[in-house]
């Protein structure tokens, strides 16, 4: 076994809401050509007729409002752009004329090519080029937040394709974990915020939750639990410490109070000798929040279920056969050499998540389903023979 | 008020995003260190309105309330009467506080990462 893996007793994931990889991390294909994301070449097409084109025009907030649809009839739009042959081509052509829907404005139509310069997000841009970078981790569902958060804790979003995920039958990862004998937590942010697992997780165990407090002070003093899952601040609010800034990136809430959350949780890690070299933290995003991005989602096992035009509100059945679009995926740790980039080759999903983590706290698990089982796991990134002694550092 | 440029005092908006440099003296090695912008006191917006990930949690932790709570200890709010930020912030506070009691443990003041 690689010394990194090891070593590996944490693993942290992070998990923020609805932005695209083209749109956060594109514009590190200047920097490294070997990083697929995007540049002024790439375009769509607007509800007149013209060429689109992809910009580093993107602001922190303000932009993206309303915020773009993410239904699944809206992501299929944006993939498929409205083709009905069979098969149908994948064309990632459809999503301006998608935005155009919400406010019948053909100028603010096209800010949803937008993308961010590097040095707009020095937190995540540095994370991507000093650990390492998915060049394919996408969305499990072609649809919103819920389900897609659903396969990163069950591994299946039980054939939902929506923002109902009710009482799930198979275990989520962290009650997998703790019948092992392992330990498992789930942080939110405060209690203003709590959690989006309320319906399955927080009202049935209420022990696998604590606020990001917690996880500061567990980090300090070294009680991190075998696996966290930390959410972000999803409301702009005020607690017993003060106002509170969203930090979940969700548009149209600030992306630069998000650049500072996930600084502060890398920092909380990093902080800690002995923490940052048993840990691997992986900062991912749920789903691309109706976004551009230029590459097609493969397809995927399915997980044996199917939803209906009832429920895709659309003309045709979902097989779970493919993925949603691809997200901002970066792992850390200091066992990855530095610039690492996942290669195209390596399809990645949120189904990842519990079948890496399963695989190895537990081992084989086969209970889950097809679908967790043929996800990519990622801790074969973990590779270097010797811990880097190098890294970065955030500050105010 | 959310106040961005009060980086040294206990700032409003800052307990959650708060990052410290402190960590380039705890380990051996060679250190970047990055400057994190933070961002304007017109950020903050707790009056904007729910989005449709806030109105789903609102229905769920709807559900949960119905499903777990008895009638006396409810809130008796529902989700369509709830409109803000800062409403549904509120509303879903005091169901995660009655589904989740346990006492929120603070990290001692020099815990700044």
């Amino acid at each position: 076994m690689p010394p990194g893996l090891d070593a590996l007793k944490h693993i942290v994931v992070l998990m923020m809401e609805n932005r695209s990889f083209d749109h956060m991390l594109g514009s590190l294909k200047a920097v490294n050509p070997l990083i697929d994301g995007v540049d002024r070449t790439l375009w769509n097409p607007d509800t007149q007729g013209n060429q689109v084109f992809a910009q580093p025009l993107a602001q922190f907030q303000g932009q993206l409002d309303p915020d773009p649809d993410h239904a699944f009839p809206a992501v299929d739009q944006q993939i498929f752009n409205g083709d009905q042959s069979n098969p149908r081509v994948a064309s990632m052509q459809g999503f301006v004329e998608n935005y155009y829907t919400q406010q019948q404005d053909v100028a603010h139509s096209q800010k949803i090519m937008y993308y961010f310069a590097q040095d707009q997000l020095p937190v995540l841009t540095s994370l991507a080029l000093n650990f390492a970078v998915f060049n394919r981790w996408f969305s499990s569902i072609p649809g919103p937040t819920l389900c897609n958060r659903a396969f990163a804790h069950y591994g299946t979003s039980f054939g939902q394709v929506g923002m109902n995920v009710f009482y799930p039958q198979g275990k989520s990862i962290y009650e997998r974990l703790q019948d092992a004998g392992h330990t498992a937590k789930l942080y939110y942010y405060d209690q203003q915020s709590s959690s989006l697992e309320v319906v399955n997780l927080l009202q049935h165990q209420p022990e696998l939750f604590a606020t990001y407090d917690q996880f500061i002070a567990d980090c300090k003093s070294g009680t991190l639990s075998d696996y966290s899952f930390i959410e972000p601040n999803y409301s702009d609010h005020d607690n017993d410490d003060g106002a509170q800034l969203a930090s979940d990136q969700h548009p149209d809430h600030n992306v630069q109070a998000g650049e500072l959350f996930i600084a502060s949780v890398y920092n909380a890690i990093q902080s800690n000798p002995a923490l940052w070299a048993s840990t691997a933290l992986l900062v991912v995003y749920d789903e691309h929040g109706g976004i551009f991005d230029h590459v097609p989602p493969p397809g995927c096992v399915p997980d044996g279920y199917s939803a209906g035009p009832a429920d895709t509100q659309l003309s045709y059945t979902f097989n779970f056969d493919r993925l949603g679009v691809r997200v901002p995926a970066i792992l850390i740790s200091p066992w990855i050499p530095k610039g690492t980039v996942v290669g195209t080759d390596r399809v990645f999903e949120h189904a990842s998540i519990p079948n890496t983590v399963t695989n190895h706290f537990i081992g084989p698990y086969p209970a889950a389903t097809m679908r967790e089982k043929a996800a990519q796991t990622f801790l074969d990134l973990l590779s270097l023979p010797v811990m880097r002694t190098d890294s970065v550092v955030f500050s105010e | 008020m959310y106040d961005a440029g009060r980086k040294k005092k206990k700032t409003p908006g800052k307990r959650g995003a708060t990052v410290s440099a402190e960590s380039t003296s705890t380990l051996p090695g060679d250190y970047t260190s990055i400057r994190v912008p933070i961002p304007p006191a017109s950020a903050f917006n707790k009056g904007r309105p729910a989005g449709c990930l806030l109105q789903a949690q609102l229905r769920h932790y709807h559900h949960a309330e119905s499903a777990r709570l008895p009638k006396k200890k409810r809130d008796g709010r529902r989700p369509e009467d709830i409109h803000t930020e800062a409403e549904a912030a509120d509303y879903i506070a005091k169901i995660t506080k009655l589904l989740n009691p346990q006492r929120r443990r603070k990290p001692k003041p020099s815990a700044s990462a």
